[in-house]
């Protein structure tokens, strides 16, 4: 069993003994090595069942809007990224920050499942360690052990907050990783660096890939409304056929609609079953922001009023500032 | 039975285009999918499981049925609905074969639906063996073999190396074979030997995947009391209530009717929907379905009570994509377990 979860499990102990929290949200392990899953326990009986490892990739931030309507107070399990989306939640006033108890998980990054199948190493394989950036891959047959980040998500290796933002204690000492700045936006520049046309081309393709699953709404910590505008019958724009102006106008429609709450976690993108790069959209919105408002991470500062909704007498006009994306 | 040499495929691939539309697991991105070919696609004939199904071939995620304009007080509808092309649907696995049956079982039955009719009896179907069947995989829980032809498929082959092994099973797959005439080897002595060694392995490799003890069986309880079992509290809290697992399902076969408003003309279309869906079966009053809960309940007690109740057979065909696809890794093994009674 890996250090951190034996810490995990005794801070669930202790945090329902002393009574802190009524509700727990943690990660159990299921069948496979990459079967990392949200669970939420009641009591001190099933904090055996909660785990840390490589694949507890789930943000359960987003789970507290739900359970706190039957819960008082809920303790739960952040990494880094979640805990931006913790406080971005609290700034759009969806929970109540005395209701929750953080415990941190400073996080080196998730394994990505794909990748790893991609190098056939999932045949046969019962269970993966990681210990910085060693990792072992334990098969019936002996260990294989890899040393480096190629094996994380695309999303863990442009990670800006290894550690937790907010939190009430931490399970482990804080990392540290090197994350070349430079490179932060080149998956936007590319898209930028096309032509209208390309441009155009390039998305039409993407969006119809999209299998209106709802994945990538469902899983967004900023996609937080009561009704969705998707699912509203009386709204009139019910998304259900699969069709090129549909697909466009759900995504398009989405990503405006989490410009400046977005947090950057990446979740839609690793959600997506048909594997559309949804996140290009959203880290194309904090790039521009960025340039016309100056540097803004959401979810980092919650007492730091968020550009698109604070207005001042000195804000750029972006359509001089960007000439409208021409 | 008869062969044909791989390095012929291009030649197969034409000479089935000429008389037919021929759709194939298609790469593009890095998924594999079942598309339309076209000359320059990229062909993945060995990728086990498609990204999504491909149910879409024979039951489109949009459908239009109906065409409608006004004009003054004439009103002038078009039936636009069904296919008209005869099309062969090459590469399919026997789980996703077999899901084709289970959605027949729905649609082919009175009262028909007549698009989906005349979908289904303008393809043909070829199915593919699973040389290498993936950790995922769960067919044997349901009957798949997945060495051997299922029932409803109309050509069956099996891929022994430099050459497949091709053997028609129905009247559709006799035509089919008779038109693509001397593209086609026999089969030798060694071939069939060969075949019976990969039939070997096969069944050898879906006897030890790690799930291959997933039971169906084991939920034996009275309807009554397998809806109202606690373990569907803990199972669907985590449930993010979207519809990835339905849509990469090949036998969830649910719909909704809807119209395209344009103002004095419009479409009537049916498209796929998912009970996950907070406005699934909505009506006058709201949803029947207030609860994810019992939103999750009801996509397991179709697959897992409803339908055998009414057709004497699960609808699941252990294909796995919902394990490798649900954002929050819940799914029908786990379902099947807990219902079964394991912890």
């Amino acid at each position: 069993m890996e250090k951190i979860t034996v810490k995990v499990r005794e801070t669930a102990r202790q945090a329902f003994s002393s009574g802190e929290v009524d509700k727990i949200l943690g990660f159990a392990k299921g069948d496979f090595w990459q079967d990392s899953y949200p669970i939420f326990i009641t009591n001190e009986n099933e904090v055996d069942s909660l785990i840390w490892d490589s694949f507890c990739i789930n943000n359960l931030s987003k789970y507290l809007i739900k359970e706190l309507k039957n819960t008082q107070k809920i303790g739960v399990f952040l990494k880094g990224c979640d805990s931006l989306a913790f406080n971005q939640l609290l700034q759009d006033n969806r929970i109540e920050a005395d209701r929750v108890v953080i415990y941190g998980v400073p996080c080196v990054g998730m394994i990505d499942a794909e990748k790893v199948k991609k190098e056939g190493l999932n045949k046969g394989l019962l269970e993966v360690k990681r210990s910085g950036d060693e990792i072992s891959f334990v098969t019936k047959d002996g260990d294989k052990n890899v040393s480096g980040r190629q094996f994380d998500y695309d999303k863990c290796l442009e990670c800006n907050h290894p550690n937790p933002v907010v939190y009430k204690e931490l399970m482990r000492d804080e990392v540290s990783r090197e994350v070349n700045k430079e490179e932060r936006f080149k998956d936007v520049e590319e898209i930028e660096a096309m032509s209208a046309e390309e441009r155009f081309s390039y998305w039409s393709q993407q969006f119809s890939k999209c299998i209106r699953c709802n994945a990538c709404r469902n899983i967004c910590p900023a996609c937080s409304c009561e009704t969705c505008v998707f699912d509203n019958a009386a709204a009139g724009v019910s998304d259900k056929a699969k069709v090129d102006s549909e697909d466009q106008f759900f995504h398009i429609i989405r990503a405006y609609h989490v410009a400046g709450r977005c947090v950057n976690c990446g979740e839609c993108s690793r959600v997506c079953p048909a594997g559309i790069p949804l996140h290009k959209l959203n880290h194309k919105i904090i790039k521009d922001i960025n340039e016309l408002y100056g540097e803004y991470e959401a979810g980092l500062d919650p007492s730091k009023g968020a550009p698109l909704v604070t207005y001042k007498l000195e804000d750029i006009d972006p359509f001089e500032g960007h000439k409208g994306g021409k | 039975m008869k062969k044909v040499a791989k390095n012929k495929f291009s030649q197969l691939w034409n000479s089935i285009n000429k008389d037919y539309e021929l759709f194939l697991p298609i790469e593009k991105d890095g998924k594999v999918n079942f598309s339309l070919w076209k000359d320059e696609d990229k062909i993945n004939l060995d990728a086990i499981k498609t990204n999504v199904s491909p149910k879409n071939i024979i039951f489109p995620q949009s459908e239009t049925y109906l065409k409608f304009k006004t004009d003054g007080k004439k009103l002038s509808l078009e039936n636009v609905g069904g296919k008209k092309e005869e099309y062969v649907l090459f590469g399919v696995r026997p789980c996703d074969a077999v899901s084709f049956n289970l959605i027949d079982n729905v649609f082919l039955r009175e009262p028909i639906d007549r698009f989906y009719e005349e979908r289904r009896n303008k393809g043909t179907v070829v199915s593919m063996a699973c040389l290498e069947p993936e950790e995922t995989c769960f067919c044997s829980s349901f009957g798949i073999e997945p060495e051997t032809a299922p029932k409803g498929v109309d050509v069956f082959t099996w891929d022994i190396g430099q050459t497949i092994l091709w053997e028609a099973q129905t009247e559709k797959g006799n035509i089919l074979t008779e038109k693509l005439g001397d593209i086609f080897e026999e089969v030798t002595e060694q071939d069939i030997n060969e075949l019976e060694k990969l039939k070997h392995s096969i069944k050898d490799k879906v006897s030890s995947l790690p799930l291959s003890d997933v039971d169906p069986k084991k939920i034996d309880g009275d309807l009554k009391d397998i809806f109202e079992s606690e373990v569907w509290d803990e199972i669907s809290k985590s449930c993010l209530g979207c519809g990835s697992c339905t849509y990469v399902c090949p036998t969830c076969h649910c719909y909704d009717i809807q119209d395209f408003d344009g103002g004095k003309c419009g479409e009537r279309f049916r498209c796929w929907d998912s009970c996950m869906f907070s406005d699934f079966t909505r009506m006058a009053h709201g949803n029947p379905r207030t609860s994810q809960k019992e939103r999750f309940r009801q996509r397991f007690m179709h697959k897992l009570v409803y339908y055998p109740n009414n057709h004497q057979v699960y609808a699941c065909v252990g294909c796995g994509r919902c394990i490798e696809k649900c954002p929050v890794n819940m799914n029908i093994v786990k379902v099947i377990k807990k219902l079964g009674g394991e912890k």
